[in-house]
């Protein structure tokens, strides 16, 4: 089978690659997909570990795959706010950009 | 699964996710970073089951694949993004400075993954051995669930919790203002429209 590190390094590609989104792209909706590549790039690191852990434990536990779920049900609670938050702002200024939005720094 | 087919089942799952994350990243139109981003979650979820975790796999698939995404594409439907009221993307200097930062990020991540006595201790030659000792049931949903329900019942807890606290942040944020105190809040939406 494949080995730890290829998975990691996948991993670490994909979390730069999300932050990349969240700090070039001015559309809200990107940078929350972005945020979401960096949850998902962070699983597999967890899931690789906890597979390779699985192996020094007689029972095969499953750690790494229950804090994956965790992560899925915290990455399915900030999209469902991010994404109402988003609803709003477009409601009440009709635009999407963050730059427009940064009204608070003056 | 043969070890050389495992190698290349990763191998295309690997490329096609970061091909897919970068275009999700780089596309103007949301509709297109989102079709992408589907993609990028069903390599994910392939994965996952690669990697024994079967019942996670089909979780990823569902939540991210299925109801995250759903909830995306409704979202870009309701606001409707026309190509000119997209935002423009900032300049090549931002733009510079992003990927500057991410590769940064990446230098050191690779930098500490391999360097890390950790991931060497934890690195067999030949790969991830298979599981052999253990029962072949590891990551299936039976015994999954049984360590989910007694272990981690807590973890269980927090996250039903959490759940249920942003079902009810998502609808009360995205709730329209009752018509009761309509007046006062169309006046206020003039006025911060003005000023933008």
């Amino acid at each position: 089978m494949f080995s730890l590190p290829a998975l990691l390094y996948l991993s670490a590609l994909l979390f730069s690659i999300g932050i990349y989104g969240v700090l070039a792209r001015r559309n809200i909706l990107v940078v929350l997909m972005s945020l979401e590549l960096m949850l998902n790039a962070v699983n597999i690191a967890l899931v690789g570990f906890g597979r390779v852990h699985a192996l020094s434990t007689t029972s095969g536990e499953h750690g790494g795959q229950i804090f994956t779920l965790m992560v899925l049900a915290v990455a399915a609670a900030e999209a469902a706010i991010g994404l109402s938050l988003l609803l709003l702002i477009w409601r009440r200024w009709k635009t999407i950009d963050l730059r427009e939005l940064c009204r608070l720094s003056g | 699964m043969s070890g050389w087919l495992e190698h290349l089942v990763f191998g295309i799952l690997a490329t096609v996710s970061v091909l897919s994350s970068f275009l999700v990243v780089t596309r103007k139109n949301p509709i297109y970073s989102a079709l992408f981003l589907v993609v990028m979650f069903a390599m994910v979820a392939g994965i996952f089951m690669l990697l024994d975790a079967t019942f996670l796999g089909f979780m990823q698939l569902l939540v991210y694949a299925g109801a995250i995404m759903v909830l995306y594409l409704f979202v870009i439907m309701l606001i409707n993004p026309r190509d000119e009221t997209l935002p423009d993307e900032g300049g090549t200097s931002e733009k510079a400075f992003a990927a500057g930062v991410s590769l940064l990020v990446f230098a050191l991540l690779t930098f500490g993954i391999s360097n890390s006595d950790l991931v060497t201790e934890m690195t067999t030659p030949g790969g991830i051995p298979a599981l052999a000792e253990v029962p072949a049931t590891h990551g299936a949903i039976e015994a999954f669930g049984y360590e989910l329900f007694s272990k981690h019942l807590l973890v269980f807890e927090v996250a039903s919790i959490l759940i249920l606290v942003g079902i009810i942040g998502a609808v009360h944020i995205a709730m329209k203002q009752r018509p009761a105190s309509a007046d006062e809040n169309d006046s206020n939406e003039e006025r911060l429209v003005t000023d933008v």
